[in-house]
């Protein structure tokens, strides 16, 4: 059983990410490995302050994401942990219902409620409260984390469902016996034992969402340019593999650094064990 | 106990059917795949209309595969995707040559050959000596304004418009290097084919100027039409086949002919060096340069025909009301013809920095 697994790590992810990493020295020639080595893509990567900028704008983007998907999932895998009883297999029927449709359908679904004649601008000029449509919905950055926080909804529900579901009800219990209230049960128990599915929560949504360019370049318009859009240029139109692939790997490096920094502090202040 | 053992071993077999099943799928579809012409093109260039007698001849007999703009092609090509035929523009055609990518088209396998305009025929890139050519016009059409003359009346008939504070947000603009850069370089005063670092820095300004006004660049020209057809859009740059479009639907729109000259583009097949179905993609070239397919893309999408025996079947008026003449060079008297420019690559990546914010 050992051989596949081996050959799956090799050559489908470190092979590839070797390949990103030699291809980041590379002197672009515009042939396909380009020629010679160099440090100058990095030099361009780390000097050029327009890299500083969408890297911060897609941090924050996929901070906002995270935290809505987070916020929001929280309430959902409460009730499935300890209020959905008998029907907990239908509810987790329909958290992951949205993914028997592609991405892009899920999309294009938004597209259709944030439209100037989508549902949401009807809705609102039909009850009044709009005199006309308004072009503020679609096209803008806040488009953007709708459309990602609804996708990574379910990403985000089932480990924080997992967390909250292994919570021994006896502490609870305990707690109350103790004279604890609903409320500080919940911050002084629930919460800390559900911290690890929480981060794990974050972590699942945040990665994949900074290096996001589909979502952005589809309901993003001009203003949302993520780093991801940047680096799928380089390997397209602007035709600059090394450069793209120096982008990428400092990509990697800055969630690294912020994947670290979460977890000493999660392991500071957070969860139990 | 029993019973759940004979379930547990039917599943097994189930697994090991499925997974059979799997492998043989795989093996099979290449083989199938490979008898198939494989051609890699612009979506809504696939239409059965176009290649009728290759079909009659090879029932089900292309594959298609689609691509946003010739650029992308043009790397997924790089990064060894094979396709047999492909259908980028004239101005691309030198690019792809210099990485090796092509084979010469013999001309005399090309039935229709001397129906071909002879101002595309003879276009400095497509020679490649001794009667042979790197590729066969096809298409050719204008990239200009389309803005709905309701909510922008009377306008004055300039590029400037897609630059007008009136309307921010909502316009759009074509991503392709060969379309809103160039545009750019026409109204900030500089030739687009062939600029120096300070001329471009004078587009890349004019391109930042028009970037807060956009609500999208894009190459998806159905949600550019949806959205002018809602309102939602005033005004964008597209190709002719939109402004058909939305003219058969009964939107109020205009196809602007701006005193600066709309853009005029030709593009046409390509035979790939590694092609493994020569012979078919031969017949297929050969197919769609039928008179009836040229009809076809003048009628349904506006852009004109390589060959002057297609436009021969369009009635007159049906010409007029598409405002297309019968002949690429009368239209060239008033607009600029995309050739390959220069400073391509640099173009590109100034492109790419102003859209991201830079």
């Amino acid at each position: 059983m050992m051989a596949p697994g081996t050959a799956i790590t090799f050559l489908l992810i470190l092979f590839s990410l070797a390949l990103v990493v030699f291809l980041a020295f590379r002197v672009n020639d515009g042939s396909l490995l380009g020629a010679g080595f160099t440090l100058g893509n990095f030099s361009n990567v780390i000097f050029d302050p327009l890299n500083w900028s969408v890297m911060l704008r897609s941090l924050a983007i996929a901070g906002c994401v995270t935290a809505a998907t987070v916020i929001t999932a929280f309430p959902v895998a409460y009730f499935l942990a300890f209020h959905a009883g008998r029907r907990r297999g239908l509810i987790l029927f329909l958290v992951t219902l949205p993914f028997w449709t592609s991405y892009l359908l899920r999309v294009f679904a938004w597209k259709i409620v944030l439209a100037y004649n989508g549902v949401l601008n009807s809705a609102l000029v039909g009850s009044g409260l709009l005199s006309e449509p308004t072009l503020a919905f679609l096209n803008t950055p806040t488009a953007v984390v709708v459309t990602l926080a609804h996708a990574y909804a379910p990403f985000a529900i089932l480990p924080i469902y997992v967390a909250l579901d292994t919570i021994p009800r006896s502490l609870i219990e305990a707690a109350a016996d103790l004279g604890a209230r609903p409320w500080t049960t919940f911050r002084r128990v629930i919460l800390p034992n559900a911290m690890p599915g929480v981060m794990a929560a974050a972590l699942v949504v945040f990665v994949p969402t900074v290096g996001d360019y589909v979502t952005p370049a589809l309901v993003g318009g001009p203003s949302s340019t993520m780093i991801g859009s940047m680096i799928q240029a380089q390997f397209g139109k602007a035709n600059d593999w090394p450069f793209g692939a120096a982008l990428s790997a400092a990509v990697m490096l800055v969630i690294l650094t912020v994947v670290l920094i979460v977890r000493t502090t999660d392991a500071r202040f957070g969860s139990r064990a | 106990m029993t019973s759940d053992r004979i379930t547990r071993h039917g599943r097994t077999m189930v697994v090991r059917i499925a997974g059979l099943a799997l492998v043989a799928a795989t093996i099979a579809l290449p083989a199938s795949a490979a008898d198939k012409l494989q051609y890699f093109t612009w979506s809504g260039y696939e239409l059965p209309e176009f290649n009728q007698s290759f079909l009659a001849e090879h029932p089900d007999g292309i594959e298609f595969t689609m691509f946003g703009d010739d650029d992308d092609a043009f790397t997924k090509v790089k990064a060894g995707f094979r396709p047999d035929v492909a259908h980028p523009c004239y101005d691309k055609v030198a690019r792809w040559n210099k990485e090796g990518l092509l084979q010469p088209i013999d001309t005399n396998r090309i039935k229709n050959w001397d129906s071909i305009f002879p101002v595309l025929k003879n276009l400095p890139d497509l020679q490649a000596g001794d009667g042979k050519v790197w590729m066969v016009p096809w298409d050719w059409g204008n990239t200009s304004i389309l803005y709905r003359t309701d909510l922008v009346p009377n306008p004055e008939p300039s590029w400037n418009l897609l630059w007008d504070k009136q309307y921010a947000g909502r316009i759009a603009t074509i991503d392709a290097v060969h379309d809103t850069p160039l545009v750019a370089a026409i109204l900030a005063g500089v030739n687009p084919f062939d600029m120096t670092p300070e001329e471009m820095d004078k587009v890349a300004d004019k391109l930042r100027e028009q970037r807060p006004l956009l609500s999208a660049y894009t190459t998806d020209m159905t949600s550019i039409e949806q959205s002018l057809a809602s309102g939602a859009l005033v005004a964008a740059m597209t190709w002719n086949a939109s402004a058909t479009t939305l003219k058969k639907q009964g939107v109020p729109v205009e196809f602007m002919k701006p005193k600066e000259g709309m853009l005029t583009w030709s593009c046409g097949y390509v035979l790939l060096k590694d092609a493994k179905n020569v012979d078919l993609a031969y017949d297929f070239i050969n197919s769609r340069l039928e008179a009836e397919a040229g009809r076809y893309l003048i009628e349904n999408y506006g852009y004109g025909s390589a060959t002057s025996t297609a436009f021969a079947g369009v009635p007159a008026e049906e010409l007029e009301r598409l405002q297309l003449p019968s002949d690429p060079d009368a239209m060239l008297k008033t607009t600029v013809f995309t050739a390959p420019m220069k400073q391509n690559d640099d173009l590109a990546k100034m492109f790419e920095r102003v859209k991201a914010g830079g």
